[in-house]
């Protein structure tokens, strides 16, 4: 059984734009699906509103296309309702980090035994490009036009602070690690988040010098920096060059979880 | 096994050209039913996959797989290969 067994191959192909990493992560994800040998029948992906939360469309399992940025709250729903089902959510970071916030923070303190898989393409691909809340300093969008003025959100740091028990970042370009981070999140009780950067060649990359797809899939190519590089870097107080993407598992912990399986 | 490339699924991004090892995939020249530039192969019998796959009984790089957005890419089985009989009548 490969992962396209997982996949409605009647409603193939999808209408995400050309070069969208959303298919690519939603490969990945299958993938470490696939390799854990979860029961289709056992399993349940949960999404909100926006461009990466087509995905569990795609699935033939049972899903839940939830309202914006409530997707984690129908999780948790789903989970503790019957801790025995294997809870995957798709989000993306307007999803998560915009209006979902508040629902990301409290799934990390409970620590909910579920995988949060972030596609964050850095801007509101769907609605037309405006600037999300982890939109870089300096990227332009349609709410931005002369570059984003606002810091960013690092989604992993604030995951980390907040407890959930598995945390790692890696780029779309990073198929295989992805796909191993996934499957480390599933494994591990308690809430693990993966934040995937993905690459929005339409919306994102038109307006910031990345209008091909494979100059987005060489941006995040050059641009990350392991975590044991950038941490050996700081140490040595190195200069780090400042659009640098660190990928990486963050953390990895056994604090008390919620909703586990008995 | 053989590499394919679904022509229905695919978008064209070219991404396949970038990620593969061998270098199988080039970007395409014409466009094909549906106005999408698909990526042409280059001696697809290099892969690895489509070599090695029945020996090791799984999956040995799949890159290309992982990576393609539209789940475009993907191998088939062929019918073994018969050498060419020839009868020869006296």
């Amino acid at each position: 059984m490969s992962f396209d067994d997982w996949l409605r191959t009647d409603r193939l192909p999808h209408i995400w734009c050309s070069g969208c990493s959303n298919g690519t992560i939603l490969n990945c994800t299958l993938a470490a699906v696939d390799a854990e040998g979860w029961d289709p029948d056992r399993t349940v992906f949960v999404s909100g509103i926006g461009c990466s939360s087509r995905a569990p469309g795609y699935i033939a399992t049972d899903s839940l296309h939830t309202t914006h940025g409530r997707a984690l709250a129908f999780a948790t729903g789903v989970k503790l309702a019957d801790p025995s089902l294997n809870v995957v959510v798709f989000t993306g970071d307007g999803d998560l980090a915009a209006i979902g916030g508040n629902h990301f923070i409290h799934a990390c303190r409970r620590n909910i035994d579920l995988t949060v898989v972030c596609m964050n393409n850095l801007i509101y691909g769907m609605t037309g490009g405006q600037g999300s809340p982890t939109t870089p300093l300096g990227a332009l969008s349609t709410t931005s036009p002369y570059g984003s003025s606002e810091p960013a959100f690092d989604l992993v740091a604030l995951a980390v602070a907040a407890g959930a028990n598995h945390v790692a970042r890696w780029t779309a370009y990073h198929v295989r690690e992805v796909q191993k981070a996934i499957q480390t999140g599933l494994r591990t009780p308690g809430l693990s988040f993966i934040e995937v950067r993905a690459g929005c060649p339409t919306n994102y990359g038109r307006k910031n010098r990345l209008r091909e797809v494979t100059d987005m899939a060489e941006h995040f190519r050059t641009r990350s920096m392991v975590k044991a590089k950038f941490d050996r870097l700081v140490a040595e107080g190195r200069p780090i060059p400042p659009d640098t993407i660190v990928v990486g598992e963050f953390v990895r912990r056994a604090l008390p979880a919620m909703g586990v399986a008995p | 096994m053989k590499l394919v490339i679904d022509e229905n699924r695919c978008k064209g991004c070219n991404l396949c050209t970038q990620v593969c090892p061998y270098r199988i995939f080039r970007p395409g020249r014409r466009p094909n039913r549906k106005g999408v530039i698909v990526p042409e192969l280059d001696r697809p019998e290099r892969c690895t996959n489509c070599r090695l796959q029945g020996l090791y009984g799984r999956t040995l790089c799949g890159i290309c797989q992982l990576t393609c957005p539209d789940q475009a890419i993907g191998w088939v089985r062929e019918r073994p290969y018969e050498p060419l009989t020839m009868e020869v009548e006296y």
